[in-house]
């Protein structure tokens, strides 16, 4: 065998990236790796599951097929190899399948994190807050942060307001609220990559070597009106003039902040583009293609007008990004306090911890020779063996966090030990979620400059999941070097055609169509959506069909239109919000609101108007005041999932019989309302919050025309897609005016919200950063059409807007000048539509008849089956009670709260405990009682009490020693009695015995220690005690062999030191069956009161 | 060692039938029915609570088929063996351990301990501390299960043990621990437990025989302590085992099955692939067991379910009870989930924290509003009380109790507040007197005092016996505490809720309910058919992955209890429940292809121990990509249509309420008629219309200021306004401003102070301000409308007359803009409400204005100018700005407008609805799906 290489693969789209990985995975085992040394990595615990389920399904088919086994041996480089052996992969392979490292980067690192928690700085065992409990939980801080009173506010406090007056400047101010959240989702990672202030608006950082627009402030009033009294004579026409004067008006009317008019932003440019020359005193001024001379005044002027307001703009939005950080610093403080102190981590936080920040790093103890064998020994053994997946998605943290247990392997010489990973760096479509795919080549750069020839890379780029026609299609526009070079100078395209590699198909007889349609505006295009759909009748065809489009709310939007227009099964596969987008859901969050907050009639009228109202009314809550009362009072009892299962168990039964969606939603509510019960809480606004954003994926629908987004459909094949929403902005266009600088080691440099365009475009360093920025951002963007363009296998349909000569540099542009813009007549069955470009066959899809619905079911007919009457004995199973007193049916409740009402429990525990250890007393057995208790620790109060009961006359009985008689003491027993199985426990039971030993009487004692005042008191007493006596007496009866009546029964009131026979009533008949009984629960020691 | 063998005597029940009738059966011996079946000198070990439950019945069942009756034996799990007999003077709680660890470790200093605590914790507070101690409670009684301590675990490591040195460090704080404890005069209830096998006084010697009963992974400690007690005993130890004598060699001497066999030994199943399920998801586990349960609803005792997976348990047992089956679970529920947990958890904040939201939360507790109800006597309305604390929030936005207090008084619809909110600081008083029990029983107290608990009343009863826990807890606390300790009331209440929440309540089966049995019950399970859910890996054979203290190698090496174990008895424990209903009855095992969250699972290991040649099959069986999918409709429909009540329309209505009408018929129909009204609970800072009232009452005080009104120095002027407007937001927030609103009054401020240079600059150009804020009233098509005007000018110069009105939204807007909008092609709107004058036509969204205009018409000879004075966001676009093209045309359209609209109104034209209003900015929009019109049934009436 050869020996074991360092390899890294790039796979295209379709060209069995899992197939390889899996393969390499057996290629470990055949080599003889132990399975539990090998980790395999990937994004999502989906893939993950997929890739298992691959490997078995792999390796079980080698087992049981020569055929198979020898064609993945040979894949494997391994050609001797049987079904004999791959039955023994698969066999250590089930066996360590709980030992496996096989799953998602995140879960690894949560790993990591757990058996490392001290090292890490944490408090030991630690939640992992999954995304809607982080949501919670960030809910709660501001919540918390914003009750704090203004008075009160610390020095920090203080900051934060000015913080958020800085950063918010020139944006609403009111709802605070709402602001902050979205201001976090906008910044708050940014804020937790680069916490450092010098880091934020810090122009030192910016311009080392300083920034001539901050240093020089002209003075704007004067600059104006030399430039007016300029203009009064300047050689300029007209025309001219008016832009001058509409410049200046402008110019004197602004502030740092306001918006830049256009006249404004007309003379700004160009004074900008020239600023060499007006600097010099020198310059002349283009406008309208026509030129104006300016003077050394006139210049000079210019220069103070124009730097006043770059300076003043770029110092304030240096100010804001200051005031950015602050807020963030601000948040997160609280944060820290409130959550990740108190355990509560998010996947990132555990990825960020895992980050060696510098040599101080907190895995710091972990590292190094002697540190590896530790992450051994707490994992459970070595790792051998790495796979990666999804290279490109791979953020630098991640990968920084992986590197140093990585580099062990590589530099490992041993030949034994692996590195492999696989992606596709033009599908890298992650980066806003700080996927990395420059890293595929520079870790191949880094280890092979250590040692030359260290990793190998392969490229795959046969697809085994597109035709020809589409393989075309996609070479054509993505592979169209000059196009992209021209469309995008610079190093977005560098990139991209520097990775491209032509294309080709595995499956070339695989017929099919690839078009590029047109269509004037949106409302047409989602037509030829329909209309394509009408043609080629994918699910009658059994062909998959997908729709894919940029946003969520499109997704939603089109699937509805298509369902409407065309009557055909359209599922949008964004997240459903299940729990309100449905008037079940809703009218149970509007009956909870209505609940705690009476005063929300919209609430409460909102249930009137349903069947909700009249499942009330049956209840018996027909206004606010009982819905309050009873909703809040069953939340608190039960938790919110088996409150709201009540209500919707009834109001289920007034659906109609066929709406099964409504069912299947209330189950998902309740679902999701046990989702939320776990987190303790049982308050209705945030539960409310919780359901509205809960969201559910819907299953993936067979038999349904699919619309999704872009992003949602990597990964996955179709046999028929449609693209009808690639319309947009140009492709380089930055997301976003925080930038964030960084190194090439990935280090922060610098932030700094970007001005807006005249403004950025003054300074070299941020017109450098913004090529930059735009560069990555158009490189995703060619990735994501190249992901979209590679979902289809069969047909592929892509509908823009004609070329109009203006359009901006967006996708449609790329399309058309890669494909060709002559409109023309094109085919697809018997539609007729305009179009470029089209390529394959336009009846494609005719020959393919409709598919026999796939036989499913076959497992869902199986339905569990009932055992045959008579075919097996039912085990018996009876209601179980215990003997309680029916004494103290009603407890005052704040008596049950007293410390003191312990002290009567205790006692009575104490007295109990003391005269179950009594047999037979006489006056010298008494004495020696007494001495043994005494000093023995008891309380002596109930010493006292048991002494007193001892000599006292009229007890003499209980005590006394007879013949042949036989005493039971706390002794328990278990019976069956009314069909119940009852279980409890005599105090004392004294059964006299013929010379037979056959029992001849028995008397029940039981002691009380209540404290009886008087005879009604007394009374009262033994008519609550007597049921419970009678039960006595019943199990006696049993346990004896004698009849009832022949079974005495005393209660022992100890506090008066007297007993009270209490009478043989036979209650079986007359009273409700377990009326004796009451269930288990009674409080402890309630049997002793 | 000899001897202590040949006193262990193996018995086998075979398992061809359940094991539980078996055993009873077994212990009842030669019992023929004379006399009690007296088993009361028996020590039996069974392996959990439950399963002792299970023979104690089954031994009543027996005893009952001869009409007698049992004494049973002393029926104890392992654990419970160890801590029966600890549990007396001189050995300290594990609450008082538990404390003594977050004391040590709160004081020791960390450089000592580097290898144990290589980074400073992030907080070394009472909560760390707590936390980092329950981990090493958990993990001395991890060891202690073998008998070890921590100081045990460097020494039998072995040599090469790459931790020797941490764990020397744990050892130490271990003693360290210990030394404490013993300065205390007590004992580790650890090593007590340990110690118990040196001192097998007379504390055995009421038993006279030993059982081990169906145990497969007994607690070894709890063995030597069996053994021990033989041996001081003299007796022997009976050890039954539910698996035919043939299969001897399977089980150690103790009946545990042994690894190293059942590792690698194939699990027979009868037909295998119709007793394993794959199913897609929970739900689906869930429904096909339900539907199975239901099968068998008449024949109770005829199926058993176990749960292997706890995941599919809250989802079982809905859908048990949606085919009308009662459900009982014997693992109960834990304290956390009880009422009283919620009320307490609200007084612990409240101890400590008085904001606003805390009274919120403990305002919404049922038995705090109940306390409440006895406090006020008859009148006492939850509603009321509960209405009022939003009116207060929504009108008030107080910081903490104080400023809710400030404010209550002025809530005159709302007695209650101000009550509740005297008996919250009543309470707060009481939880702060004395130490944290006295403190917590006396706010109880006050909060239950005069309610009273039926105890024939399930839910009172079972509130009853929560309230004893609670007391237990709090009396183990006080029995706990001591005066060097020092902790806080709050880290009283921190410990003591954390104990109570964790406790469990379990009750009685209901009488026919069908039991989820966890999975270390089933061998105890006697139905004839059995169902286990959840056959996932992970959950069965339950694997510890992850363990910072204790990874599986150095569990292995310290002979403790590891995955090889558990996979051996939960083998065991499949094969027994199979073989047992191959004669008479069925076993059938589901498992998940994913979680609840959309995970994927695994088959359970077990499920693979076949054969070799068959597991490609098996493979191929359990790893099929595609589990079933129950059908489920995804298609969206509509479960029912809404109807609204009927009720006549208004006589009256304000000019703001016309501009809802126009905006939406049937919007205004719900808010204006019906009075619909939402409450956002959250609030949290001043909304659009707080803001504005708080402006617009600063600038109405300007207005009235006679001396004010003239002025014409802005600086007076700003100085003034600022003052009127501290006054206000004093007068209505308090003087404890939260967070948002000194941000927002700042905002107000800044926006004030630039009108005060507009008005000083409009009076110095003449014009005065003869009246603000007037009241009007006009009739229109026999519809009242009424409004107020914010203003009215002359100027002095002039005589021209002007009206206007304050506007403080964030950016400014024209008056014309504000009333009209253009008509689209779309649109359906009544031929009144447009305005066909203009260049394109406009259809009228607003009217305020013109109704102004109109309100005055008599007033002044000449119509008076209108507009706006603007107060945006942006301090330099402040300014006026005038409705200049208000031409009579279009005040004719606008009176036409609000005459038809009027008419409208009155004749109860609410519908169609505007469909097009964007769902952000609808209030109702909660109410609507897929269209309004469509939400509706309007026509019904
Ligand atoms: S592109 Fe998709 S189908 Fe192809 S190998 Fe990758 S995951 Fe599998």
């Amino acid at each position: 065998m050869n020996p074991l290489q360092h390899v890294m693969i790039l796979a295209s789209a379709g060209s069995g990236k899992t197939y390889a990985l899996t393969n390499r995975f057996v290629e470990l085992l055949v080599r003889g790796a132990p399975p539990e040394r090998i980790v395999a990595l990937t994004f999502t615990r989906k893939a993950a599951g997929e890739f298992f389920d691959e490997i078995l399904n792999k390796l079980a088919k080698a087992a049981g097929d020569p055929g198979a086994a020898a064609r993945l041996g040979r894949e494997v480089g391994a050609p001797q190899l049987g079904c004999a052996e791959f039955l023994r992969f698969l066999r250590a392979l089930t066996d360590t399948m709980h030992r496996l490292r096989l799953g998602t980067l995140d879960g690894f690192f949560a790993r990591i994190a757990r058996v490392f928690p001290l090292e890490l700085g944490l408090t030991g065992e630690f939640e992992l807050l999954e995304e809607h409990a982080a949501r919670r939980e960030r809910q709660r801080v501001l919540r918390r942060m914003f009750a704090r009173s203004g008075r009160e506010l610390g020095a920090d406090q203080k900051d934060f307001i000015e913080a958020f007056k800085r950063a918010t400047f020139g944006a609403e101010e009111k709802q605070l609220g709402s602001r902050l959240d979205g201001f976090l989702d906008d910044h708050q990672e940014r804020y937790l990559e680069a916490p450092a202030a010098s880091l934020w608006g810090n122009p030192a950082r910016i311009w080392p070597e300083g920034n001539a627009w901050l240093t020089a402030d002209g003075d704007p009033v004067a600059a104006i009106r030399t430039l007016r009294a300029w203009l009064e004579s300047a050689a300029v026409d007209d025309k001219q003039r008016e832009r001058w004067a509409a410049f200046l008006a402008a110019a004197e009317a602004w502030s740092p902040g306001v918006p830049v008019s256009d006249e404004m932003d007309y003379v700004l440019k160009k004074v900008i583009a020239a600023w060499a020359d007006v600097v010099s005193g020198r310059a002349i001024l283009k406008f309208d293609h026509r030129k104006q001379p300016l003077d050394s005044m006139s210049c000079a002027a210019l220069a103070d007008l124009v730097r006043h307001m770059v300076g003043g703009e770029l110092r304030r939005r240096l100010a804001i990004t200051r005031g950015i950080h602050a807020v963030l610093r601000g948040y997160e403080a609280c944060y820290q306090d409130e959550v990740r102190r108190a355990g509560k981590l998010t996947f990132a936080d555990v990825q960020r911890l895992l980050v060696p920040a510098g040599e101080a790093g907190s895995l710091s103890g972990v590292r190094g020779q002697e540190g590896r064998l530790y992450v051994d020994y707490r994992l459970d053994g070595g790792i051998d063996h790495w796979l990666l997946d999804e290279f490109q998605d791979t953020s630098h943290g991640q990968w920084s966090v992986l590197r140093n247990l990585i580099d062990e392997v590589v530099q490992d010489t041993g030949g034994t030990r692996s590195f492999f990973c696989v992606g596709d760096v033009k599908q890298a479509i992650f980066t806003w979620r700080e996927g990395d795919p420059r890293l595929f080549r520079e870790i191949f750069e880094y280890y092979n400059r250590a040692a030359p020839g260290a990793i190998t890379t392969r490229y795959l780029v046969e697809s085994w999941r597109s035709g020809r026609p589409i393989i075309e299609m996609v070479n054509a526009v993505l592979g169209a070097s000059a196009v992209i070079h021209e469309l995008f100078p610079g190093p977005a395209a560098d990139a991209w055609t520097s990775e491209w590699r032509t294309h080709s198909s595995a499956v070339p007889d695989r017929t099919g169509q690839a078009a590029l349609i047109l269509a004037v505006d949106e409302a047409e295009r989602w037509r030829r959506v329909a209309e394509l759909i009408r043609e080629i009748r994918p699910l009658e065809r059994g062909l998959s069909c997908a729709v894919l489009v940029r946003k969520n709310a499109v997704a939603t939007e089109l699937a509805d239109f298509l369902r409407r227009e065309t009557g055909m099964p359209a599922l949008a596969e964004s997240d459903l919000h299940v729990c309100n987008d449905n008037p079940l859901g809703a009218v149970l969050l509007a009956l909870l609101q209505a609940a705690a907050h009476p005063g929300d009639t919209l609430a409460w009228e909102h249930v009137q108007m349903t069947p909700l109202g009249a499942v009330l009314g049956d209840a018996g809550v027909t206004t606010r005041e009982a819905a309050a009362e009873r909703l809040l009072g069953q939340v608190h009892a039960e938790g919110f999932e088996r409150t709201l299962e009540w209500w919707l168990r009834r109001l289920e039964a007034r659906l109609d019989p066929a709406d099964g969606f409504s069912r299947v939603r209330a189950r998902q509510f309740a679902e999701a309302a046990a989702v939320f019960d776990q987190s303790g809480s049982r308050d209705v606004a945030e539960f409310i919050q919780f359901m509205e954003r809960h969201a559910v994926r819907e299953p993936e629908g067979a038999g349904v025309v699919r619309v999704m987004t872009i992003h949602k459909s990597k990964g996955l094949g179709f046999d028929v897609v449609i693209l009808p929403d690639l319309e947009g902005k140009r492709l380089d266009q930055v997301r976003t005016n925080l930038a964030v600088h960084k190194s090439a080691g990935r280090e922060v440099e610098w932030v700094l919200q970007i001005p807006s365009e005249p403004f950025a475009q003054a300074d070299e360093t941020l017109l450098q950063h913004d090529r930059a920025a735009g560069a990555e951002a158009c490189y995703e963007a060619l990735s994501l059409l190249y992901v979209a363009l590679t979902r289809a296998k069969r047909g592929l349909y892509v509908i823009v807007k004609p070329a109009g000569k203006s359009v901006s540099r967006n996708y449609p542009k790329l399309l058309v000048s890669a494909l060709g813009d002559v409109p023309r007549e094109i085919r697809v069955g018997d539609l007729s539509l305009p179009a470029v470009w089209s390529s394959g066959d336009p009846d494609w899809h005719r020959p393919i008849l409709a598919a026999a619905a796939p036989a499913r079911a076959a497992d869902r007919s199986a339905r569990l089956p009932v055992l045959a009457e008579g075919r097996a004995r039912p085990a018996v199973r009876r209601p179980a009670r215990r003997p309680s007193t029916r004494s103290n049916l009603r407890i005052p409740a704040g008596q049950l709260f007293s410390l003191g009402s312990a002290a009567g429990v205790e006692f009575g525990s104490a007295v109990h405990a003391l005269l179950g250890g009594i047999e037979w007393a006489d006056t010298a057995a008494i004495a020696r009682l007494q001495a043994n208790w005494e000093g023995s620790g008891v309380r002596m109060d109930a010493v006292a009490e048991v002494v007193a009961c001892l000599n006292a006359e009229a007890l003499e009985h209980v005590w006394r020693l007879r013949p042949r008689a036989e005493v039971w003491r706390e002794r328990s027993f278990e019976v069956v009695l009314d069909e119940a199985w009852l279980t409890g426990t005599f105090d004392r039971v004294i059964v006299e015995r013929g010379d037979l030993g056959a029992a001849l009487r028995a008397t029940v004692f039981d002691f009380k220690t209540e404290l009886i005042t008087d005879e009604p008191s007394r009374a009262a007493a033994i008519a609550s005690h007597a049921p419970q006596l009678n039960l006595y007496r019943r199990v006696a009866a049993v346990l004896t062999g004698l009849p009832p009546a022949a079974v005495r029964c005393e209660i022992v009131f100890t506090r008066v030191r007297t007993a009270a026979v209490v009478g043989w009533e036979d209650g079986s008949e007359a009273k409700p069956k377990f009326g004796l009984y009451s269930t288990v629960g009674a409080p402890h020691g309630a049997r002793h009161q | 060692m000899e001897s202590g063998t040949s006193m262990l005597r193996r018995h086998f029940l075979p398992w061809d039938q359940p094991m539980l009738p078996q055993a009873a059966a077994w212990l009842a011996g030669g019992w023929a029915g004379r006399g009690p079946l007296d088993l009361a000198g028996m020590l039996a070990l069974v392996p959990t609570r439950q399963s002792g439950r299970r023979l104690r019945e089954a031994l009543a069942e027996l005893a009952a088929v001869h009409g007698g009756a049992v004494f049973p034996p002393r029926v104890l799990t392992p654990d419970a063996l160890l801590t029966a007999k600890v549990n007396e003077p001189g050995v300290a709680s594990r609450l008082e351990s538990l404390l003594v660890w977050a004391e040590l470790l709160r004081t020791i200093e960390m450089e000592g301990f580097r290898q144990v605590f290589p980074v400073d914790p992030p907080a070394r507070n009472f909560s760390w501390a707590l936390r980092l101690g329950e981990q090493l409670v958990k993990l001395q009684q991890t060891l202690a299960e073998n008998g070890l301590r921590l100081a045990d675990v460097p020494k039998r490591a072995g040599e090469e043990f790459a931790e020797s040195l941490r764990w020397e460090q744990i050892a130490e704080l271990e003693a360290r621990h210990a030394a404490i404890l013993e300065s205390r005069q007590l004992r580790d209830p650890f090593a007590a437990r340990i110690r118990l096998l040196e001192r097998t006084d007379g504390r055995w010697d009421e038993f006279s025989r030993l059982v081990l009963l169906g145990v497969p992974d007994p607690q070894p400690l709890a063995l030597d302590i069996l053994r021990a007690i033989a041996q001081t005993r003299g007796l022997p130890i009976d050890i039954l085992i539910h698996a035919p004598p043939e299969e001897g060699d399977a089980f150690d001497e103790w009946g545990r099955p042994i690894a190293e066999t059942w590792a690698s030994r194939e699990l027979h199943f009868a037909e295998f692939d119709r007793q394993v399920h794959l199913c897609a998801a929970p739900a689906d586990q869930a429904a096909r067991v339900a539907e199975l349960a239901r099968g068998y609803a008449e024949r109770e005792g005829m199926l058993g379910i176990g749960l292997a997976d706890s995941e599919v348990g809250p989802l079982l047992e809905n859908e048990l009870k949606r085919v009308g089956l009662q459900v009982f679970n014997p693992e109960g529920r834990p304290l956390r989930d009880e009422a009283l947990y919620s009320l307490l958890a609200c007084l612990a904040t409240l101890e400590s924290d008085t904001s606003f939201a805390t009274v919120e939360a403990l305002a919404r507790c049922p038995d705090f509003f109940a306390f409440l109800r006895r406090r006020g006597g008859g009148a006492f309305s939850v509603a009321r009380w509960l209405a009022g604390l939003d009116e207060l929030r929504a009108r008030h936005l107080p910081a903490d109790l104080a400023a809710a207090r400030h404010h209550a008084p002025g809530l005159r619809q709302y007695p209650e507040v101000a009550e509740g909110l005297a008996a919250v600081a009543e309470l707060r008083v009481l939880l702060q007197t004395g130490s944290f029990a006295a403190g917590a029983t006396a706010a109880l107290q006050a909060i239950y005092g005069g309610a009273n608990f039926e105890l024939s009343n399930t839910a009172d009863e079972r509130r009853q016996a929560t309230a004893a826990a609670w007391m237990e807890v709090v009396r183990e606390c006080m029995a706990a505490d001591s005066d060097d300790r020092r902790l806080t009331t709050a880290d009283w209440w921190q410990v003591a809720l954390r104990l109570f929440g964790d406790r469990r309540r379990t009750e009685e089966k209901p009488a026919g309910a069908v039991e989820l049995q966890g999975w270390l019950e089933l061998l105890w399970e006697d139905a004839p058919h059995l169902v286990v859910v959840g056959m996932n890996d992970g959950r069965v054979p339950e694997a510890v992955v992850e363990d910072a203290f204790l990874p599986e190698g150095l569990r292995r090496q310290l002979g403790l209890k590891n995955n090889a174990a558990r996979l051996a008895r939960d083998a065991y424990l499949v094969q027994a429940a199979e073989m047992c209903r191959r004669r008479a009855g069925r076993f059938d095992l589901l498992l998940g292809k994913t979680s609840a969250a959309g995970d994927p699972l695994r088959p359970s290991r077990l499920l693979l121990r076949c054969a070799d040649a068959e597991l490609p099959q098996r493979v191929g069986f359990l790893f099929r990509s595609r589990a079933p999918v129950a059908a489920s409709e995804t298609t969206w429909r509509r479960a029912w249509k809404l109807v609204p009540r009927m009720v006549p329309p208004p006589e009256r209505v304000a000019v703001t309420g016309l501009r809802s009408y126009l905006q939406c018929p049937f919007r205004f129909y719900l808010r204006n008629v019906l009075g619909m009204q939402g409450i956002d609970p959250l609030k949290s800072e001043l909304d659009a219309f707080d803001f504005g009232t708080l402006c617009h009452s600063a600038l109405e005080q300007i207005g009235r200021d006679p001396l004010l009104r003239d002025c014409t120095d802005a600086a007076e002027l700003r100085r003034a306004l600022l003052g009127h407007l501290d006054r206000a937001v004093r007068a209505r927030y308090g003087d404890r401003l939260a967070l948002p609103l000194v941000i927002q009054v700042e905002s107000a401020r800044q926006r004030l102070g630039q009108l005060a240079e507009l008005q000083a600059a409009e009076r110095a150009a003449g014009w005065e301000t003869i009246e603000v804020e007037r009241p009007f009233e006009v009739e229109l098509s026999g519809l009242i409308v009424r409004g107020r005007i914010d203003r009215i000018d002359r100027n002095v110069h002039s005589g021209a007359i002007r009206v206007l009105d304050y506007k403080t939204s964030d950016k400014p807007v024209t008056p014309a803009e504000a009333h009209l909008r253009p008509l689209r092609p779309v649109d359906q709107v009544a031929e009144w409400a447009r305005f066909e004058g203009g260049t394109k036509p406009q259809v009228w969204v607003d009217l305020q204005l013109p109704l102004y205009l109109r309100a005055l018409a008599e007033e002044f000879s000449t119509r008076p100018a209108c507009g706006y004075f603007n107060l945006p966001k942006a301090t330099g676009e402040t300014g006026a700005a005038w409705w200049d093209e208000y031409t009579p045309e279009l005040h004719a359209s606008a009176n036409r407008c609000a005459e038809g609209a009027c008419a409208a109104i009155r004749a109860g034209v609410f519908w169609p609805p505007n469909d097009a209003l964007k769902a952000e900015r609808d209030e109702c929009a909660a109410l609507f799906h897929h269209g309004v019109p469509e939400s509706v049934e309007w026509d019904r009436r």
